[in-house]
């Protein structure tokens, strides 16, 4: 007899024994992978869904851009391919961005899981391949064709066999093939060690009581945690520096007893340029801000964020048409958190954070001594202050990118990085100070000429302040002392500097 | 041969003494015939080697009182101690500076820029042990061959030394970049800085973790002048304290990596010392399972305050080369201070029997993080305790006798046990004893969740691994974490309670060294790499002399921590000891490959394999002892103490099951589980069916039915 009830011991036991199978498979995972930003960043995720594709647990590690992302996959490969005829070593893949993570770079596979021929959920891991051909990645690509292949969705394992056709035709448009279809296969190992882990609990266990009890108690949570903020509709707002002028997110936070909605109209249109957010991922990091803000312990998982919704106007940026470019969208999908912090402000004002900036990053790419060679760097920077604390320098959010150590930037390209230290007093005033940028500086070192290309977050917008805190300084981009445009791609030769700042957070309460 | 270690016709005493957090434990062991005592004590912080002569003292009286004195003396005292971590953890290190390259002024500061927890908006950054002003920045650069880009002139070694000189600073650390392949300037500046100010501690980076990547380097070596002046004085004392007791006494010092080395090495070093007591652990685990012909073991070690489990493989401790200490979220990776020292790799698992149980936010039992720590301890204790802690529960579950605590000496309160799971069985509306079940099975649950992710981590597979319980509570509850992990068999050692101590006394003198140098295994030069390993190896040698070992009894390994060219993660290989030559290649890649394959299941195809940093390991030769009981503990005849109920999980209610006093059952003894083997410092329990065998050396083998 299989247990089907669980009181709150069962329950919480066999919850982390899911969990901690889920991060078995991810540890595997990360072990295995190529892709720089899998290992140093966490940028992949791992989850255990139930059989209707409704998610149960999700690995630890993973940052929070896929919150609710792989659970929607699961549901979109349901939709093409029935259920019914699924089989035991089948396995779906895509990079649709609207379907998946957000921009294309994100690879998802999703395969069902079998218990003694029954399909009893689906196992999906989500990860950002180590390359997937196009244009390098830049802020001024213009449409979707420009970043590189698109997958839709497709069965790759057909009952354990690999569709060698789609394999070769994703690594004949990839630079790096051994990298990409490696990592995609690590993807399809790490699903197969989650159902080989899950045999054991469900001979004693079902899935479906399990995962309902999960959510139920997740959904619960987080339901107490909103109704604790009064009812209301708050308006929030932040600015990306964006083109030829800035991009606008304005958001309504609802809040009705115990759901929370968010609505983001009178946000900018969609941009001809590699920033737009479909929507799941503006869900993400919005699920993220208001998890973060108000009960921050609770898993992620289908229950804690079904009293949350978000709303965008089809065409605008958090919303935009195929074939939008969104390689970037990171940049302008992450100021839904300040957006909402700003919103929740006056009712909150003991939780909210002051603004302050995502990362930026620099990548160099050339021949050295007849050798390619390619290295990012990624830069963070001053963060905003709250009512208890000043500002973090230099830290990390709401992503979660570590910086490259100079000594492994060094080994990695011809550069020599000249310095990386605090921009003292780029924090913004307040009786909480924001929390400081970063100056960096590197000279092009190689005698023949280096390509760089330069992603930039707050070099025109500044991050503001609240209650009165005065914003941070601007960050700044400077080829050998000009100014220049982080959305081109620049050629250094030797002797070049360049000069990255990033900006100040904002400060909190009037000096 | 170590002539201290081994045999000569005369009797030969050798001490071990860890101070740990609550108590400090020694071990004696009387050679030929490995036969031990054991001593505790309270551990005094105010003056740590206060307690150490307690214990020498009280472990010479009981071998005089058991008269097998016998005109022998102690040859050497092997010291283990946690001091290096709780100065760190106590920020009550030196007043310390440092020099960096000009433009790394903030490298410390910045850190890598990430949160090790990414829904706290709150979290605490661990503060620097270094503050801004007391840097000082030096005008000189090398690239990453290191060639000078920018030569140390003299004019800028004295600019540095007049803005050392304003700052009254008791140590100084010195982390110029790519000083990990050239040491030269560092070791110029070291130099000048000894010259003008002859009392400061310097450390340089080069010398103390020679190894790419700045912030974690340099993290290290500040860490080291930070604890240095301390470390140096307690040193000295200590040395002083053990001539008055055993003047012929050598005192070796137990390092984080399983090895000892010289009062004098460790002093110069005392970073190394970071982990030694946990590493004790390890290597008692390591000694009983290879004394019993066992190759793949579960190190899991349980106590009042944490858990720790440990994978090794092939008789040899697993040595990872990056730590991190003085953790602010003590189950947070990232959230302390990094240090690059060798240091056997055990993770900690859990916060062992004073975890504190609670309801969640989300109406749900959980254990931990949060720990009763030795004062007031679990609620049982009766020390002023009211939260429900694992110890607890174990009790009211019958686990633990309450009138059999520490050998009687500590009477275990049951009434405080109920009071206390009472008022959570009430929220939850559930009966006690199930809510006493449900904390056993949850810390459990906890403990094995992190082994099985770190088992995974290693690439290999639990079933054909042997748990080795060590700790006041590891026997408690290794049976069940074992069969939760699918471990088939538990091995039990002796003198579970003072475990590190024997493991100083199995541990060889080990000397490390490192040279990252990063290149590709195709365009490594041989040449060069002979001769820097030639030097490490002469300067080691030095080294393992005055730690006693003999030259003949030495084994040299060489290391590499590889990787295919772009990738993130190291592999560590190790060879056994030759003079590196282009031949060396192939040998180089293939162990690679290997060890590569193990881990991730298949290799790369067309990638390029790097070699990051080299690595020289030199130590005595590893033997297993079989140490023995000098007291009377082992009584004539088996006595079953009786019966008593506990709880049995796979059948989910009490039973009567019997229980025995351990060291009543004689070697060859084969018994069936259920049942419960009481000793002084802690309890083996066996809640199901299993053959429960006892070896020649009164270890007890546990083999669960369940999986024959």
């Amino acid at each position: 007899m299989k247990r089907e009830t669980f009181d709150p011991i069962s329950l919480e036991i066999h919850w982390r024994r899911l969990i901690s199978m889920v991060d078995e498979a991810s540890a595997a995972f990360v072990r295995t992978s190529f892709s720089l930003l899998v290992r140093e960043a966490n940028d992949f995720a791992v989850l255990l869904t139930d059989p209707q594709g409704r998610s149960i647990a999700q690995s630890s590690a993973s940052i929070p851009s896929f919150i609710g992302t792989l659970p929607a996959t699961v549901k979109h490969m349901m939709a093409k391919f029935p259920v019914e005829r699924m089989k035991p070593g089948d396995v779906m893949i895509t990079n649709d961005p609207w379907m998946g993570a957000g921009h294309i770079h994100d690879v998802s596979t999703i395969m069902p899981i079998f218990y003694k021929k029954k399909l009893v959920g689906f196992a999906g891991v989500v990860s950002h391949a180590p390359d997937i051909g196009g244009r390098m990645r830049n802020a001024g690509n213009r449409e979707i064709f420009e970043e590189g292949l698109q997958i839709p969705r497709l069965k790759i394992f057909n009952a354990g066999k690999p569709d060698q056709g789609i394999l070769d035709m994703i690594g004949r448009n990839v630079r790096v093939p051994d990298q990409t279809l490696g990592d995609i296969f690590a993807q399809v190992a790490a699903g197969r060690m989650l159902e080989e882990r899950l045999q054991h609990l469900l001979r004693d266990i079902d899935l479906g009581a399990l995962g309902a009890q999960i959510r139920a108690r997740s959904e619960r949570a987080m339901r107490n945690a909103i109704r604790a903020v009064p009812d209301g509709v708050y308006q929030g707002h932040a600015e990306h520096d964006g083109f030829e002028e800035p991009i606008r997110i304005q958001c309504a936070v609802t809040v009705t007893g115990d759901r929370l909605s968010i609505d983001y109209t009178g946000s900018s249109p969609q941009v001809p340029r590699a920033v737009n957010v479909v929507p799941i991922y503006a869900f993400a990091y919005s699920a993220y801000a208001v998890k973060t803000l108000l009960c921050h312990e609770v898993p992620n998982n289908e229950g804690s964020f079904v009293p949350i919704k978000t709303w965008a106007p089809l065409g605008s940026i958090f919303n935009p048409r195929y074939p939008a470019a969104s390689g970037g969208r990171s940049m302008v999908g992450q100021l839904s958190v300040p957006a909402i912090m700003m919103a929740l402000a006056p009712v909150i004002p003991d939780r909210v954070v002051a603004e302050g900036a995502s990362n930026s990053s620099i990548t160099v790419t050339g021949i050295e001594d007849d050798r390619p060679y390619a290295a990012i760097n990624f830069m963070n920077a001053g963060q905003g202050a709250a009512r208890d604390r000043d500002g973090y320098t230099m830290l990390s959010f709401p992503s979660n990118l570590s910086n490259t150590p100079i000594e492994i930037f060094e080994q990695m390209a011809p550069v020599r990085v000249i310095e990386r230290s605090i921009r003292r007093g780029s924090g913004g005033e307040g009786k909480r100070r924001g929390g400081d940028g970063l100056h960096f500086e590197i000279e092009a070192a190689s005698e023949s000429p280096m390509s760089a290309s330069m992603i930039m977050t707050r070099y025109r917008s500044a991050p503001t302040g609240l209650f009165g805190g005065k914003p941070g300084k601007v960050g700044g981009l400077y080829l050998n002392g000009q100014p220049i445009d982080p959305a081109e791609y620049w050629t250094l030769k030797k002797g070049d500097r360049v000069v990255m700042q990033t900006a100040g957070g904002g400060g909190f309460g009037a000096k | 041969m170590n002539k201290s270690t081994h045999n000569s016709a005369r009797a030969s005493l050798r001490i071990a003494v860890d101070i740990g957090g609550t108590f400090t434990d020694g071990i004696a062991v009387l050679s030929p015939g490995d036969r031990i005592w054991v001593g505790k004590t309270l551990t005094t912080p105010q003056a740590p080697g206060l307690a150490v002569t307690t214990v020498m003292v009280d472990l010479l009286r009981q071998i005089t009182a058991a008269g097998r004195m016998n005109g022998a003396a102690v040859d050497e005292v092997v010291h283990g101690t946690t001091l290096v971590t709780n100065t760190l953890i106590e920020r009550k290190g030196a007043r310390t500076g440092l020099v960096v390259t000009k433009g790394t002024r903030d490298v410390l500061a910045i850190g890598r820029e990430w949160r090790y927890d990414m829904y706290d908006l709150n979290l605490e950054i661990p503060k620097v042990l270094v503050p801004e002003n007391q840097v000082v920045e030096a005008d000189e650069r090398l690239d990453v061959r290191g060639d000078i880009v920018k030569r140390l002139e003299t004019s800028t070694i004295k600019q540095v030394l007049d803005e050392l000189s304003a700052l009254d600073v008791e140590a100084v650390a010195v982390c110029l970049l790519h000083a990990y392949v050239n040491d030269g300037h560092e070791k110029r500046l070291a130099a000048a800085i000894k010259k003008r100010f002859p009392k400061l501690a310097v450390s340089i980076s080069s010398a103390v973790a020679r190894e790419i990547r700045e912030y974690e380097r340099m993290s290290t070596t500040v860490c080291n002048a930070y604890v240095q002046p301390l470390m140096t004085d307690y040193l000295r004392q200590l040395g002083d304290r053990v001539h008055k007791i055993a003047p012929r006494a050598q005192l070796r010092i137990m390092l984080s990596s399983g090895g000892f080395t010289s009062g004098k090495a460790a002093a110069e070093n005392p970073i190394l010392l970071l982990e030694s007591g946990p590493a004790g652990g390890v290597l008692s685990a390591l000694n009983t399972a290879h004394h019993h012909g066992i190759d793949a073991i579960l190190a899991f070690d349980m106590g009042g305050t944490t858990a720790k489990a440990c994978v090794a493989v092939g008789g040899e401790p697993p040595v990872a080369h990056s730590f991190e200490c003085s953790r602010v979220s003590r189950f947070k990776r990232g959230s302390g201070l990094p240090v690059l020292i060798p240091s056997i790799d055990l993770i900690e698992i859990g916060a062992g029997g004073g975890s504190i149980a609670h309801i969640n936010d989300l109406g749900l039992l959980n254990v931990g993080p949060e720990s009763s720590g030795a004062v007031p301890g679990p609620a049982c204790y009766g020390l002023g305790g009211t939260e429900a802690t694992v110890t607890d529960a174990d009790l009211l579950l019958g686990y633990l006798n309450p009138e059999n605590f520490l050998g009687g000496s500590m009477k275990l309160r049951t009434d405080r046990a109920e009071a206390a799971l009472g008022k959570l069985a009430k929220s939850l509306r559930m009966p006690t004893t199930r809510v006493a079940w449900g904390i056993c099975s949850i810390v459990n649950g906890n403990m094995t969740a992190a082994a099985r992710v770190h088992i995974a981590e290693k690439g290999h597979d639990p079933r054909k691994f042997t748990m080795v319980a060590t700790g006041g509570a590891g026997p408690l509850h290794a049976v069940e974490v074992a069969r939760n992990l699918q471990i088939p068999r538990v091995l039990a050692p002796i003198a579970a309670g003072a475990g590190s101590c024997l493991g100083l006394l199995a541990a060889p003198a080990r000397v490390d060294r490192s040279w990252s140098n990063p290149t590709r295994v195709a365009e490594v030069n041989w040449t060069q790499l002979a001769t820097v390993l030639a030097e490490l190896r002469e300067d080691a040698e030095v080294e393992l002399a005055s730690a006693g070992a003999a030259q003949t009894d030495l084994q040299w390994f060489i290391g590499a921590e590889m990787r295919y060219f772009g990738q993130g993660h190291n592999v560590s290989v190790s060879l056994p000891w030759r003079v590196p030559s282009p031949a060396m290649a192939a040998v180089l890649v293939q162990e690679f490959e290997r060890r590569y394959l193990q881990l991730y299941g298949q290799v790369v195809p067309n990638a390029v394999p790097q070699v990051m940093t080299w690595r020289l390991t030199g130590r005595s030769r590893i033997r297993s002892r079989k140490f023995q009981w000098g007291d009377q503990r082992i009584t004539a005849k088996p006595e079953m103490v009786g019966k008593r109920k506990i709880f049995l999980p796979l059948e989910e209610k009490f039973r009567a099951v019997p229980v025995y006093g351990r060291y009543s059952l004689a070697p060859g003894t084969r018994i069936r589980g259920p049942l419960v083997l009481e000793e002084r410092e802690s309890t083996l329990v066996v809640p199901l069916d299993a053959h429960v065998s006892v070896l020649d050396d009164y270890s007890v083998l546990v083999e669960i039915r369940e999986f024959k």
